[in-house]
């Protein structure tokens, strides 16, 4: 529900304010100069960037390069950085142009490779190579494949091969058909027949050549039968024994053949693995795999003796070896190639995903025939791989968003070698069967890069996080402002000239960046260095001199970005003005009213934060002295925000009727604000409505007030004060300047001024004040124009002052509170809690 | 035989694919099929139930021995009939289908009798262009036994045999002349069955036993093809008609068919032909 704007006879209370109490000296506001540092470009000695050599890397960043370069130096595995830092800082470029500078002075480290392990196929062996040598052992096995392929089927189709294998056979053929030609013959000479059926042998006797037909046969003589069924009971034992020897036999045979295939194959392929054997002599583990690769080509000759309908039917050609299945086993698999292009030095490897299988490498599967399959040639690199003898770079926060990330870089850190596993092996959740590849060693230089926030959770939450990551790089918002730092401010920006190859910006633009630098720092005396932001800035004024028309960068380009950019973001921001306008939200900007007083609150929408005016109010009465923040009783208030309001209770406490009982109750609210209200900068804001409303003098609403007091009364520095200025600033102009308006500010934020132009310009022509106070006395002299007071050496405060207002009114209400005790308690009432007014 | 069918423009031969109890070799079947696809002749599949081996079942003491040696079995005459019943009608429908496939036409015929003598009935019955394929492998493969076969069986022009390696029916046909005088004959047989097979080449392959003889030969060879590009032209030597030799020569062509006359350097009529039996992984066409 909306409110409609009470017209409250303001400037009139105001005035009989003044004519009842001591006029208080009229106030001075700040100095034009001090509202925002601008920067002289005639001091800066340049036209433009052009004529400036661009700067490496980062300025006014020397503690955190110096984290890096001692990071990088310590050869030990948990003195792995931390780069921290706000986001686009620059800190990522700095690391990586230190780190390939470094990287680049070192030795390639070695190379890796997986093998095939004959004797255990799901344990593949790691060989190390020295660097530049992996690819080479790779196309070398590839060729000794490839000449397998040609001279193993031409020696086994060979001439020698052939008569050898044949005589082999003929040998074993011929003395199993010399036993059954001599069985045959015996059985002849008996006049039986040996007849074959399709799954065995038959006797029968015979008659001239003609098997006896059974007819005839039961007509002999039973002596002659019982005398031919002898024989051929004779004869099949003896066919029986011959069949019986052929397994036998067989055997014999093809262990021959068989030992001769192993002959004729170990020559081959002895002379086939020469070449590699000779070019790779001094790697033992290579000779060690190269015995065995060997020993396996012989056993498995066969392979290079099947020819694939591929190769005869399509391309009359040899597939490729590499990809052909028969021969995966005899493949070996580059994890890692390193120093190949000359002088290549040690890796820098950044993991742009660094999910579990991109940081420790992954065991890949393939479908085949409905089941997942795999081997060696399937384990794939990861980052910890390309990086390992050299530095791996990862952003920290992406790290802890992949399930398992975090946990396996920490493990193979502290165990110094690499380990493939699949995450369900570490979860434990599910046992497939899979690949155990022998563990990598790992030398590595790992830098995290992260915020922080970040960095202090991990430190705190995470007991292996000390230990592992020891140094920390921390990079700073921001640098000084000097004419030193200026220069080399525009130096900065003449590198990100030539970086992103834009125009030059002319030394007008420059000094307009470094204003803006300023002001992104939030403090006219640092210079923000949040290079991705500057560079946006430079980039988007790029485009706009371009629209222009202009050869190079303008000063009227960079406030043109400026703008833009703000344009863009704003509006929540306008609509938040539109409801000030509208009266929607209601917000005075003349009169005076007691109790009431324009508090600032800044809202932060992702890059962009803007001020906004909000009424406070302060209303009070007699009680059992209690200030009620409503925020906080309505839960909207946050931890800060109840702590500035405690504080200004205790200033009242301290200040006023230190002789008598508080007998007050007041109650403290934001109006129209229904989000959360943190931070303690309205405290002062709020004193000064109480003091107001206890004074009854009402104060001037066109102020407006930010800064947190102490119990002492010391208003004290806030943050954002520049949004807040322009916040009100903005609700003024649309309402129309008067002259009279203004900010009170700490005088602790004077130093952070950069306040917008039009601001600056407004002041410059009286429009518009800012005023700086060190104490709530002088703030509440300005917005009441009534004196504040100081205790006389009577220890009472002058009379008129506000001070004596307020503290009248304290002395009033704990006399009537005295009173209505005695008449309470003697008329038996129930003791109240002060709360309540009768 | 089929191939003078075609020369004189005859209507069709006929293949008779003998098959008996044993097991036949898949690539005999094929190679049947394909002749009479070339030759657009039908197949008569002629199962054959061994009277010889009835009888001997009939006998009271008939007993099988396994190919194994370790096992007995008593033998019946309605056993073996049974047996023998029940592969006739697997190998029915086996070759059904793949003449249907084919579209070769397919006349099943079962008879009992002695094997040769049921071959030279069938070739008898409707010759005189027949070709005879031998369903079972030979192993024990002997120029004798050719002769035999084609001495028995007048009624036929050409006889086809697979040995117990036999792997394929198709791929390179190589047509094999050990005669100048032959040429033309095999030549045509070689290029009805490569008759649209552009993949390979046809092959022409010359034996002989002197390099002179093989110089003539080639010589003559390249006048009569002229500028045909789609034959090529193989020399082999093969010196005192020594099977082993011949055997060698076999192998080394990767043949997909071979095709040649029986009786010369490469199948000597009174030779021991096991070794060539053995490195035999096509059909072989013998012409008469």
């Amino acid at each position: 529900m909306f409110f409609k704007r009470s017209q409250p006879e303001a400037g009139k209370s105001r005035d009989n304010a003044r004519a009842a109490t001591a006029a208080a000296p009229e106030p001075t506001p700040l100095a034009v100069a001090e509202l925002r540092r601008t920067v002289d470009p005639a001091a800066l000695g340049f036209a433009s960037t052009a004529d400036l050599e661009p700067i490496s890397g980062l300025i006014g960043q020397e503690r955190a390069l110096k984290a890096i370069q001692f990071g990088a130096n310590m050869r030990s595995n948990d003195f792995n950085v931390f780069v921290l830092g706000p986001p686009a800082s620059g800190k990522s470029t700095a690391v990586k142009q230190y780190l390939t500078r470094k990287a680049h002075e070192e030795a390639a480290p070695s190379d890796w490779v997986y093998v095939n392990n004959f004797d255990n196929p799901n344990r593949p062996r790691a060989i190390r190579l020295p660097a530049g040598r992996a690819r080479s052992l790779a196309k070398a096995m590839i060729a000794v494949i490839d000449e397998l392929r040609s001279t193993l089927p031409a020696t086994f189709e060979g001439e020698d091969y052939q008569a050898r294998r044949r005589s082999i056979e003929e040998e074993f053929r011929s003395g199993q058909e010399e036993s059954f030609e001599a069985l045959n013959k015996r059985a002849a000479e008996q006049n039986i027949a040996i007849v074959r059926t399709p799954t065995g042998f038959v006797m029968a006797p015979t008659h001239e050549g003609k098997i006896v037909k059974p007819e005839v046969f039961n007509t002999l003589p039973e002596g002659m039968r019982k005398e031919i069924e002898t024989r051929i009971e004779g004869l099949q034992k003896d066919l029986e024994q011959i069949l019986e020897r052929m397994p036998k036999s067989d055997k014999q045979r093809r262990q021959r053949v068989n030992d001769l295939n192993t002959e004729v194959a170990t020559v081959a392929v002895r002379e086939a693995l020469d070449d590699v054997q000779a070019a790779f002599a001094e790697e033992a583990e290579v000779q060690t795999y190269l015995e065995e690769a060997g020993k396996d080509l012989v056993r498995n000759v066969g392979l290079f003796l099947v020819q694939t309908g591929e190769e005869s039917e399509i391309v009359k050609q040899p597939a490729d070896t590499a990809r052909d299945p028969r021969f995966r086993r005899y493949m070996v698999n580059v994890m890692v190639g390193n120093g190949e292009a000359p002088d290549e030095g040690a890796p820098l490897y950044e993991e742009l995903n660094p999910t579990f299988g991109n940081v420790v490498g992954r065991v890949e599967h393939i479908a085949q025939m409905g089941a997942l399959v795999t081997d060696f040639l399937l384990i794939k690199p990861g980052a910890l791989h390309r990086a390992n003898g050299g530095y791996l770079l990862v952003d920290a926060r992406k790290l802890l968003l992949s399930p398992f990330a975090w946990e396996a870089l920490k493990r193979t850190l502290k165990a110094r070698e690499i380990r493939i596993e699949q995450p369900s092996e570490v979860s434990g959740l599910i046992s497939t069967q899979t690949l155990d590849p022998e563990p990598i060693p790992l030398e590595i230089k790992v830098v995290l890069f992260g915020d922080r926030e970040l960095y202090y959770m991990l430190a705190t939450y995470d007991p292996d996080f000390a230990g592992l990551f020891k140094v920390q790089a921390d990079f700073d918002e921001s640098i000084e402002r000097s004419s030193e730092n200026d220069h080399a401010y525009a130096r900065l920006i003449a590198s990100l000239v030539r970086e992103h190859n834009l125009k030059p910006a002319n030394v007008a633009a420059v000094a307009r960046l470094i204003e803006e630098g300023a002001r992104l720092a939030d403090d006219r005396e640092k210079l923000s260095i949040q290079i991705g932001h500057l560079a946006d800035i430079v980039r988007e004024a790029d485009y706009w001199a371009s629209d222009a028309g202009s050869a190079e960068i303008t000063r009227e380009a960079v406030v043109r970005a400026v703008e833009e950019h703000t344009q863009r973001a704003d509006r929540l921001r306008d609509r938040s003005q539109e409801t000030i306008a509208r009266e929607i939200v209601l917000v005075d900007t003349e009169g005076a009213q007691v109790g009431q007083i324009n508090g600032l609150s800044v809202l932060q929408l992702g890059n962009f934060s803007f001020g906004r005016p909000s009424r406070i109010t302060a209303r009070v009465r007699m009680g059992s002295g209690r200030v009620t923040d409503i925020e906080r009783e309505a839960k909207l208030g946050g931890p800060l925000h109840s702590k500035g309001v405690m504080i200004l209770w205790g200033y009242l406490a301290g200040t006023f009727a230190q002789d008598v009982p508080l007998a007050m109750a007041a109650t403290l609210v934001f109006e129209q604000s229904y989000g959360g209200v943190d931070g303690d900068s309205a405290s002062s804001a709020e004193l000064y409505a109480l003091l107001s409303a206890l004074s009854e003098v009402p104060i001037s609403q066109s102020f407006a007030v930010t800064g947190s007091v102490n119990q002492n009364g010391e208003v004290q520095a806030i943050g954002g004060v520049n949004e807040k200025i322009e916040g009100f600033f903005d609700v003024c102009k649309a309402r129309g300047l008067t002259g009279g308006q203004g900010v009170l500010i700490p005088k602790s934020n004077v130093q952070h001024l950069m306040l917008r132009e039009d601001v600056v310009e407004a002041a410059r022509q009286g429009q518009f004040s800012i005023y700086a106070v060190e104490r709530v006395s002088q703030g509440i002299e300005i917005l009441t124009g009534v004196k504040a007071g100081e205790r006389g050496p009577d220890g009472e405060f002058p009379a008129g002052t506000v001070n004596r207002l307020v503290e009248d009114k304290l002395r009033l209400l704990a006399e009537r509170a005295r009173v209505f005790g005695m008449r309470s308690s003697s008329a038996g009432a129930p003791a109240n809690n002060g709360d309540r007014t009768s | 035989m089929i191939a003078h069918v075609a020369e004189a423009g005859e209507g069709r031969g006929r293949v008779v694919l003998h098959l008996t109890q044993a097991t036949p070799s898949p690539v005999a079947i094929a190679a049947a099929v394909r002749i009479a696809q070339a030759f657009h002749s039908e197949i008569e599949s002629l199962f054959v139930e061994d009277a010889t081996l009835l009888d001997i079942a009939g006998l009271p003491f008939a007993r099988e021995i396994s190919l194994s040696g370790r096992h007995r079995r008593e033998l019946s005459p309605e056993g073996v009939a049974r047996q023998m019943r029940a592969a006739a009608m697997t190998l029915s429908r086996r070759i059904s289908e793949l003449a249907r496939r084919a579209d070769v036409p397919l006349h099943l015929t079962v008879v009992r009798n002695d094997p040769i003598r049921a071959l030279a009935e069938a070739c008898a019955a409707r010759g005189p262009w027949n070709v005879v394929a031998l369903g079972e492998p030979v192993a024990a493969l002997s120029g004798e036994q050719i002769a035999l076969l084609f001495s028995s069986i007048p009624g036929t022009t050409g006889l086809v045999l697979v040995g117990p390696r036999a792997k394929r029916a198709e791929g390179r046909i190589v047509a094999v002349v050990e005669d100048i005088g032959h040429f033309d004959a095999v030549l045509r047989t070689a290029r009805r069955l490569h008759a649209g097979d552009e993949t390979t080449k046809l092959t022409l392959l010359l034996v002989s036993d002197s390099a002179e003889e093989a110089a003539i030969m080639d010589e003559q060879a390249r006048l009569a093809l002229g500028e045909d590009d789609t034959i090529e032209i193989l020399r082999a030597r093969i010196e005192s008609a020594e099977p082993a030799m011949a055997a060698e020569v076999i192998r080394r062509l990767s043949a997909g068919f071979i095709v040649g006359r029986f009786g010369g350097l490469l199948l000597p009529p009174r030779a021991d032909l096991r070794s060539l039996a053995a490195v035999l992984e096509c059909p072989l066409f013998l012409m008469r």
